[in-house]
């Protein structure tokens, strides 16, 4: 009566981070502010990624505050630097490391003036967390709120603009041949799949995804990316389909166009692997749209596995997957015929 | 319309108020009582945004006509905990990281509540089962429901409440879960995103648009609709002041069409009124004579005499890359094995939860400002510059929160006949797309037909790769140009092959545009190598992980386009998904029926919708 | 968009036909609105003036759960999340709860009707094959023409058509207990929630006192034809038989023709044999029978 059977398949991957062959610029300001806190102003933000929260945490940890203590203004082509779009998985790798260097050129105002105030050498000031202090001079630590308003009353205002460029170059027109990305990422999943050869339904169980994405921010941050990438992947693969007659779609709403629900999609396991980008002050890179690469041929490759049928047309609709498995029952049936009469 | 008078309670509060006969719950709850934590997603019952509490029952706003609600107990997502205290549930979704975007959160959140107070012991099917009704978009769902099970454990005192509070972080920030900062306001839903910001005196915006996949347009005559009351502004092509055309790549899209229109959705006039209702009364007043073109639809056809769709583009050509290196004829020749196969992919829509708006007023200093939910402002500033007349520093582009993007709020399809609609009536404009006009409008994800051709020797080493893919653009350029290079780079894979021949050619069609979408390219180019390879692995007898080892670029290696790579880590991810998968290695002839690594940790259950038996008993049998 | 001038809730069946009346054809009803709300939108029918909409979902008769004696009467208004949670209903309809589990979302199920999803009469309606394999009859009712009663298996006509007149509502669905019956639903469509059925096939059944023979067999089958359609042909086959695999096999390949639809035929006719089959013995298994194993050529039938 139709069994479900399982299979599993893989499939690497590799991407380029930020804008392709053509070189990538992002811009910030960077203030450390009133009562121990810090301004960032800076283009383009969140659009669900994280990046506010990541911008926070690569702020608070050059200025020597907390995350909660950064106040991001963006968003507003008027009132903050370019930092261009948010996209191409650029965020992390382009928009932080330009909010690193503005904090460390606010660094560069406050810090000479904290080792003034103290009398010791500018390397040996050191802040975290709120606090301003002297390494290894034990009597000299302040809260950062203390330390700014002295550094205000003295006359300057601790900030900061960096400015961070990826270099690209252009591919030529030829043999298309050029340095697209100077950073790469990669990939592979394991996806497990059961299918159930009544229907052809094709229930994704399980996928185990591991990814490179150079140094980690925030790791719950990663594996959202990677569990929605994988997701909506899933509807790559399975179920999606933007259908058109004559120009005219037969799927203008949520009931034709088949989104994956909560009863749809797999456990994902996440192994993030962190190979340090070297030419980026934050040795970060990026995750956002590579997460999403393997899965759909990791997907077919499992069908195939369970079932013999190698699906190479996008989505594997329960009647595509039907239709193939019935072909090759006719194609078996063939051959065993033809080897009978032999 | 005749309007009812409506009497409810609503987060506890006693409410007045009259209502059109016909207007919705969500209509009510988001505009007469300006509580926009509940969103709208899709009108149509099929996503949830906009769940709420009526009489203790969890519904979708959108399918209850206000008049059902009359009487009622309502209770929305802000209404869920006291202000500025959040629930268990609230809080869980803070800890976990389960909002991403966090249009479909608030509408989520009230669907785990009403799990957990249907069942304060639902186990994870049952949660399952309790969110089916609600799209997420973004996070995968996986941090979804590490959060119901986490407010579950802390409601039923199996957790300590400590568990809602933030991980302690270790040496450095950089590395540690810092909590979304954003979280808060998407879980309360006290975030606005354009759709949700109302200012005063603002008109409502709509659009007529082309029913036509390919015409002309003779005429276009909006007497009718400028004559009505209430209808401030009608913008057409006529209106437009600078020189017209946008786009990432190529600027061959009107704001809003002049003589021509390429694809059914396409823009060719807008309308600003008092109402939403009074702006689509006047654009069904608008009167357009088309005359018919013949249309083509296939990209192949197209690229071989099909009608032609833009001047400059006499092949219907958008974009061509070629990648060659080495000598693929020279690579097949050495080959022990050829493997050929076709592979396509579908157009995808991006599915955000949140449809397009925008908000676009006049400045005291004559600078107009646009609000919505861009991804690049920054390029649509220097668009709208050009196509208003306008110096860059007098557009203010401002990016609303996002609601979702992946790639489909890159084009600016919108902001500009958005702006002249406020330009022109001296007034703020909102515009709020239904989710339809969002699906027909919008960019997708290219369709793509692939021809692939592989040598390779008995030990799998490939010789070369030969890929020939044509992707359906649709009637404009948007990003096919990006995707077509981003998609060609990529296409063979993070292998070392000495003989690579790849072309990806963008073709204009009359369908939809496609655009910019997660994976630009590469995820069609990169599905059929890794397809393709697991066909030559079992031809050869290879472990497909070994296959791809056989084959991989290692440190420093020189990329298809010649780029010498630095530190390489895909030994390292085959590595670690090898080992935490537990996979069993061998050729991959079938061996589902007989492999031993099935079944194991990391997968869910096959999900067989059992009714669930959280029973109430009916009355008679409570007095039995 | 939806419009109306007047949305009435009356509060009496008699209210309820005074409105009717009064209103004549610019009136109709509406009672879940869950199907209503999402036609009226664009890439459907667009946008639609109604200029009154008359809501039954407050009147008392079309409300309520009632067993009398082994009959069980279910106001038309009834949501299909009742199936769920009211334990009468869950003993006495038994596959009801199964077509619930698989009827859109939670939320919707607690809008949606029986009585409109009958109404509404689609061709993929998940609602009427658990009422015809329960041998549901319906109660209508008008005004000129009072009470008159019809099995559920006669109600659709067509796509959104039935055998309802003018100024008629369903009032009550009403079917013997089915308590002691096996029962499953199976249904396919293109995800897991929220989904339209592609086939979906209701079964009940009962065994003899022996427990090894076929008592009473009632199999419906939805979204491969016009209407949702009882297989007789299976059931008579099947009926005071010994339960054998083969028995199931052979019944389950009888209704291959019944496929009419306009799309995806060969898929349909595929799905509807293994469907007959996997319901049978899923029907069974919730009553402690186990088949046995099938012998596993059965695929090739759908060519047939």
């Amino acid at each position: 009566m139709g069994e479900k059977l399982r299979g599993r398949g893989m499939a690497a991957s590799w991407y380029g981070i930020a804008r392709t062959a053509t070189t990538d610029r992002a811009g910030a300001w960077a203030e450390l502010d009133d009562g121990g806190t810090a301004k960032i102003v800076t283009g383009v933000t969140e659009i669900g990624e994280g990046i506010l929260t990541v911008l926070a945490q690569v702020a608070a940890e050059e200025l020597g505050v907390r995350p909660e203590d950064v106040t991001l203004g963006d968003n507003d082509t008027a009132r903050s630097p370019e930092a261009a779009h948010a996209g191409a998985t650029r965020q992390t790798y382009m928009i932080s490391n330009a909010v690193a260097l503005a904090c460390r050129d606010a660094r560069a105002k406050f810090d000479p003036f904290m080792a003034d105030y103290w009398d010791v050498a500018v390397e040996e000031i050191e802040a975290r967390n709120g606090e301003v202090w002297a390494r290894d001079h034990h009597n000299l630590r302040m809260p950062m709120e203390e330390a700014v308003a002295l550094c205000k009353n003295n006359g300057v205002v601790p900030v900061g603009a960096g400015s961070f460029t990826s270099e690209h170059t252009g591919l030529d027109p030829v043999d298309g041949s050029g340095r697209p990305w100077q950073a790469y990422v990669f990939g592979t999943q394991v996806c497990e799949v059961e299918v159930d050869t009544a229907t052809g339904e094709v229930q994704l169980l399980g996928v185990w995804a591991a990814h490179d994405i150079g140094r980690v921010v925030n790791p719950r941050g990663v594996e959202g990316q990677i569990e929605g990438g994988v997701v909506q992947a899933v509807g790559q693969a399975l179920m999606e389909d933007y259908i058109q007659v004559d120009g005219k779609t037969t799927t203008p709403g949520f009931a034709k166009y088949i989104l994956p629900t909560s009863l749809d999609v797999p456990q994902v396991t996440s192994v993030l692997v962190e190979d340090h980008d070297p030419n980026n002050p934050l040795g970060v890179k990026g995750i956002g749209e590579p997460a999403m690469v393997p899965t759909s041929p990791a997907i077919m490759n499992a069908i195939y596995d369970a079932i013999g049928v190698r699906i190479t047309s996008l989505p594997a609709t329960p009647e595509k997957v039907l239709a193939a498995l019935r072909a090759k029952r006719n194609k078996d049936q063939v051959a065993a015929n033809v080897a009978a009469a032999e | 319309m005749a309007d009812l008078n409506i009497s409810m309670t609503v987060n506890g509060r006693a409410v007045e108020k009259s209502a059109a006969a016909g207007s919705r719950l969500l209509d009510f709850i988001r505009n007469d009582l300006n509580l926009t934590g509940t969103k709208e997603g899709c009108g149509a019952g099929e996503c949830g945004t906009c769940s709420v509490f009526v009489d203790g029952v969890l519904v979708k706003s959108c399918m209850v006509p206000v008049a059902k609600a009359d009487g009622a107990e309502i209770e929305t997502v802000e209404g869920l905990a006291p202000r500025r205290q959040m629930t268990p549930v609230q809080r869980a979704f803070h800890k976990t990281g389960a909002s991403q975007c966090g249009y479909c959160i608030p509408g989520m959140v009230m669907a785990a509540s009403a799990t957990l107070r249907e069942n304060p012991q639902a186990d994870l099917e049952e949660i399952k089962q309790g969110l089916g009704g609600n799209i997420c978009r973004c996070t995968g769902y996986q941090k979804i429901f590490e959060a119901v099970e986490l407010a579950r454990d802390v409601i039923n005192g199996k957790v300590p409440e400590t568990a809602l509070d933030e991980d302690e972080v270790g040496e450095s920030f950089i590395g540690a879960n810092v909590r979304r900062l954003d979280a808060p306001s998407k879980v309360t839903g006290a975030l606005r995103y354009a759709g949700d910001m109302v200012v005063p005196t603002m008109l409502h915006l709509q659009v007529l648009r082309s029913p036509h996949a390919h015409a002309l347009i003779k005429s276009i005559d909006t007497s009718d609709a400028e004559a009505m009351a209430g209808v401030e502004a009608v913008v057409t092509a006529a209106d437009i002041p600078g020189e017209d055309g946008y786009g990432v790549f190529v600027h061959d899209q009107p704001t809003l069409a002049t003589d021509k229109v390429r694809y059914v959705g396409e823009a060719i006039a807008a309308v600003a009124a008092e109402t939403e209702a009074l702006a689509r009364d006047a654009v069904k007043a608008i009167k357009i004579e088309y005359e018919e073109l013949p249309a083509v639809f296939d990209p192949h056809e197209a690229m071989s005499g099909g009608p032609i769709l833009h001047d400059y583009a006499q092949d219907n050509v958008t974009y061509h890359v070629p990648i060659r290196k080495g000598d693929v004829e020279k690579g097949f020749a050495e080959a022990d094995v050829i493997v050929e196969q076709d592979y396509d992919t579908q157009p995808i829509e991006h599915a955000y939860l949140e449809p397009e708006a925008g908000l676009a007023y006049e400045e005291a200093d004559g600078t107009i400002t646009i609000h919505s939910p861009s991804q690049n402002i920054t390029h649509h500033r220097h668009a709208a510059s050009r196509i208003l007349g306008m110096p860059v520093n007098k557009i203010r582009m401002i990016m609303s929160p996002v609601g979702g993007g992946f790639g489909g709020k890159e084009d600016m399809h919108y902001q500009c006949f958005l702006a002249l609609a406020a330009l022109k009536s001296g007034r703020p404009v909102r515009y709020v797309f239904t989710r339809e006009e969002s699906i027909i409008a919008s960019a997708k994800r290219h369709g793509f037909k692939i021809r692939y051709k592989m040598g390779l020797k008995k030990n799998g080493r490939i010789t070369a790769t030969e890929m020939y893919m044509v992707s359906d653009g649709g009637a404009y350029g948007c990003s096919t140009e990006g995707v077509m290079r981003k998609s060609a780079i990529l296409a063979a894979g993070p292998y070392d092959i000495p003989n690579v021949k790849v072309d990806t050619i963008g073709v204009y069609t009359n369908n939809t545009p496609a655009g910019a979408m997660r994976a630009f390219g590469a995820l069609q180019s990169e599905f059929s190598t890794e397809s393709h390879l697991d066909i030559c692995a079992e031809k050869l007898g290879l472990d497909p992980f070994e296959i791809r080892r056989i084959n991989m670029m290692q440190d420093g290696a020189i990329t298809h386009t010649r780029q010498k790579l630095g530190s390489v880590s895909i030994g390292q991810v085959l590595d670690e998904a090898e080992k935490v998968s537990g996979w069993e290695s061998g050729a991959p002839t079938v061996r589902g029926p007989v492999r031993k690594d099935l079944g194991g940790d990391g997968n869910r259950e096959p999900c067989t919708l059992v009714p669930r038996h959280t029973t109430t008993a009916s009355p008679e049998e409570e007095v039995a | 968009m939806l419009d109306c001038d007047q949305y009435l809730l009356p509060k009496s069946l008699d209210e309820a036909f005074g409105f009717l009346e009064t209103h004549g054809d610019a009136a109709q009803i509406v009672a879940g609105a869950t199907d209503l709300l999402p036609w009226a939108r664009e890439g459907r029918a667009g946008d639609v003036h109604i200029p009154v909409l008359i809501d039954i979902t407050r009147i008392p008769e079309l409300n309520g759960v009632a067993l009398e004696g082994n009959r069980l009467r279910l106001g038309a208004a009834t949501v299909f999340q009742k199936f769920l949670k009211d334990s009468v209903l869950r003993e006495h309809a038994p596959v009801m709860p199964h077509v619930a589990v698989w009827f859109a979302d939670d939320q919707l199920r607690q809008s949606a009707t029986i009585g409109g999803n009958l109404v509404n009469a689609s061709p993929a309606a998940d609602g009427t094959p658990g009422l015809m394999a329960l041998d549901a009859e319906l109660v209508l009712h008008s005004r000129t023409g009072g009470e008159r009663r019809v099995n559920v298996t006669d109600f659709p006509t067509g796509p959104s058509f039935s055998v309802l007149n003018n100024g008629e509502l369903i009032v009550a669905v009403e079917f013997d207990s089915a308590a002691e019956y096996g029962a499953s639903f199976e249904k396919v469509g293109h995800r897991r929630s929220l989904v339209i059925s592609t086939v979906c096939v209701a079964t009940v059944l009962k065994l003899d006192e022996v427990g090894q023979n076929f008592e009473d067999v009632r199999i419906a089958l939805a979204g491969v034809g016009p209407v949702p359609v009882r297989l007789s042909e299976c059931e008579e086959m099947l009926s005071g038989k010994t339960v054998t695999a083969a028995l199931i096999d052979a019944a389950a390949h009888l209704p291959i023709d019944r496929v009419q639809s306009r799309t995806r035929q060969d898929y349909r006719r595929e799905v509807v044999v293994s469907f007959v089959r996997r319901g049978i013995v899923e029907a069974l298994a919730s009553i402690g029978c186990d088949v046995g194993p099938f012998e596993t050529q059965e695929l090739e039938t759908a060519n047939g």
